[in-house]
């Protein structure tokens, strides 16, 4: 205890030196804490935008259909597939689709697209694609000839709401072409560029007639009433549907360079923060040295009157610990107050587009019970793990060298 | 025997590249438990060397110490802390106090590294600063007290846990003469009250005048030793 009292007391002998050196510290642990917060706000933004654009969090195919997209590959026991889901207690939604390419045609200019046709009821409430329409409006049922496509798509082909295209596509178990025509019933602006410029949604009813599948699909698209669930492998959701002769994926298997891409962002977290750490320790064995060196006499007399060499080595550590102590109760204020105010305003990143996800909302800080206890716990041990140094130095030194002065 | 010190042939060579100097050299003599002792000399005659090896602060080229009938060549530094702390006081130029802590934290600190009960602590440090006229200043911090009344701490934190021997090395010389007087007169009373033993080293003519013993080094070496 009298160590301890004495580690505190010491500390505030030079006042300007330990707040500053507190301030400098509690700094780069609330740059750790509000780095920890945004890469989760980062994180969350791009999962709940690139499942929730379109994707959805999880999806069904036949199996091999992802890689070839041969219109003939569709869903196996369809109706199988679909009750799994709809009875699932974990499944907020789904959706089914048929997935194409073709050629849209207008009377200027002709391009290829990736046709998507979907069920507008259930879309709904799987994809955000129906809030993206930023002009007309999106599709009012499974059939019919209205066709909605992307903002530069729109501009490449020179059309507007109403006006007359023609899609082109290869039939299915045939190969014959077949050719419809649509009118652009809607303009939406997904914030991607692959979105935007080559992507066009029809009803999937005339779709599965234009293109000979019948009732089939071939994709369902899902919810998970928690995101969390749709990356655990372990739901028997998953076995279920592969029963059925699909193949079954989340998120993260379908946009692998996504998950890549948060997987390397946690590496970059967890690096930056060593790095920091790294640059705090050098700043704190330069602290301790320096309080070290001022109050060498005075050891050399702390040793002399009985004071052991392993209780100097832990007065010092405690004195790290209570520098560490103070520097994260500086941090954790700081960096609760650069939260609360980045809470309320967002940050803008909206329009920066990564791994064709684009950024549609305002990025808010993710703050979580960790930030606030690893964190400063982390530091506070860190700190005392670098004054380990200085303290077996102070510890190893004889009473008479010390009371020399002599470094 | 009654000694608290036997030094038999103390020698300290302290070496800069080539060149070896003795600063203490075949020292013997033997302190007894009582004295009033000082080692007194020019400076660089080896006086404060002298004291650190006795008490273990510093190693010695050759010779031996016994201290409280223990050698104290073989032992380890936390051992010989623990010696330290429990047979030997220090009184310092400086006076040396922990500014951080208060007077009467500064006097129980080594009865805190000693394990001793807080109650008792508090009964020896209430009567040791009754005893060094410093009643009444117990929460007071080491830089709200004069030179002379740090000394006095300093005296009561070295005395206040019994040992054999205080070691005073220049106590005065930081104090006026009348606080070095008063203050070597109440460690005198202590000496001839409590039968404490003081060894001194100095070049005070105070604390010589004073000294029932006067051991005179020159060179390191023991140039007189003279019992009044």
């Amino acid at each position: 205890m009298i160590f301890l009292r004495l580690a505190w007391r010491n500390l505030f002998r030079n006042k300007r030196r330990t707040i500053l050196a507190s301030l400098a510290i509690g700094l780069g642990l609330s740059a750790v804490i509000f780095t920890d917060a945004l890469m989760g706000g980062i994180t969350n933004n791009f999962i709940s935008t690139a499942t929730g654009s379109w994707m959805g969090e999880g999806q069904v195919h036949s199996v091999g259909f992802r890689n070839t997209q041969e219109i003939e590959n569709i869903i196996k026991n369809r109706e199988k597939a679909e009750k799994i889901l709809h009875n699932d207690p974990h499944i907020k939604s789904s959706a089914p689709r048929v997935i194409s390419t073709g050629m849209i045609t207008s009377p200027t200019e002709v391009q290829s697209v990736l046709l998507a046709a979907v069920d507008p009821q259930q879309e709904r409430t799987v994809s955000r694609i129906a809030n993206a329409v930023k002009e007309g409006e999106f599709l009012s049922s499974a059939e019919g000839r209205e066709i909605l496509i992307g903002v530069k798509l729109a501009t490449v082909l020179e059309v507007e709401i109403g006006d007359k295209v023609v899609l082109t596509a290869a039939q299915a178990f045939n190969g014959e072409l077949a050719q419809e025509m649509f009118r652009i019933k809607g303009i939406f602006d997904m914030g991607s560029r692959d979105m935007n410029g080559s992507f066009a949604l029809i009803p999937l009813k005339t779709a599965q007639k234009m293109l000979n599948l019948k009732d089939g699909i071939h994709e369902i698209a899902f919810q998970f009433k928690d995101i969390k669930q749709s990356t655990d492998t372990t739901l028997p959701l998953w076995k279920e549907l592969k029963a059925t002769g699909n193949e079954p994926l989340n998120w993260g298997e379908l946009m692998t360079e996504l998950s890549t891409m948060l997987e390397m962002t946690d590496f970059a977290l967890g690096l930056s923060s060593l790095i920091l750490f790294i640059i705090v320790s050098a700043g704190i064995v330069n602290t301790l040295f320096m309080s070290l060196y001022e109050r060498m006499f005075e050891f050399g007399v702390l040793k002399a009157i009985g004071t052991r060499p392993f209780q100097l080595g832990k007065l010092i550590v405690l004195e790290a610990a209570s520098l560490g102590a103070i520097s994260s109760l500086f941090g954790m204020l700081i960096a609760a107050g650069i939260l609360l105010l980045t809470s309320y305003t967002g940050i803008d990143y909206r329009g920066t587009e990564f791994v064709s996800v684009a950024i549609t909302d305002l990025l808010y800080p993710v703050v979580q019970i960790h930030q606030f206890i690893i964190y400063p716990l982390g530091m506070i041990f860190f700190i005392m793990v670098v004054g380990i140094y200085p303290a077996w130095y102070a510890a190893r030194i004889t009473p008479a060298t010390a009371m020399r002065k002599k470094l | 025997m009654n000694s608290v010190i036997e030094l038999q042939k103390m020698n300290k060579i302290y070496k800069t590249g080539e060149i070896e100097v003795h600063a203490v050299n075949d020292v013997s003599f033997t302190i007894e438990r009582g004295e009033f002792t000082a080692i007194a000399g020019p400076s660089g005659s080896g006086k404060t060397t002298l004291l650190n090896m006795m008490s273990g602060l510093e190693s010695s080229t050759s010779g031996s110490v016994i201290l409280a009938g223990q050698s104290i060549a073989k032992m380890s530094a936390s051992d010989l802390s623990d010696f330290r702390r429990d047979h030997i006081g220090f009184i310092f130029q400086s006076y040396n106090l922990i500014p951080v802590l208060s007077v009467q934290e500064n006097i129980e600190y080594i009865m805190l590294l000693q394990g001793i009960p807080k109650e008792e602590r508090r009964q020896r440090v209430s009567k040791i600063l009754s005893e060094v006229g410093l009643s009444g200043v117990e929460k007071r911090f080491p830089p709200q007290l004069s030179g002379g009344q740090q000394q006095r701490v300093a005296v009561a934190r070295a005395i206040v846990s019994h040992p054999d021997i205080i070691l005073a090395d220049e106590p005065t010389a930081n104090l006026d003469s009348k606080s070095g007087s008063d203050l070597l007169d109440m460690m005198k009373e202590l000496n001839t009250n409590r039968g404490v033993t003081f060894l001194f080293s100095t070049h005070d003519s105070m604390i010589m005048e004073r000294a029932t013993r006067l051991i005179t080094l020159h060179d390191g070496a023991v140039a007189s030793d003279v019992t009044k």
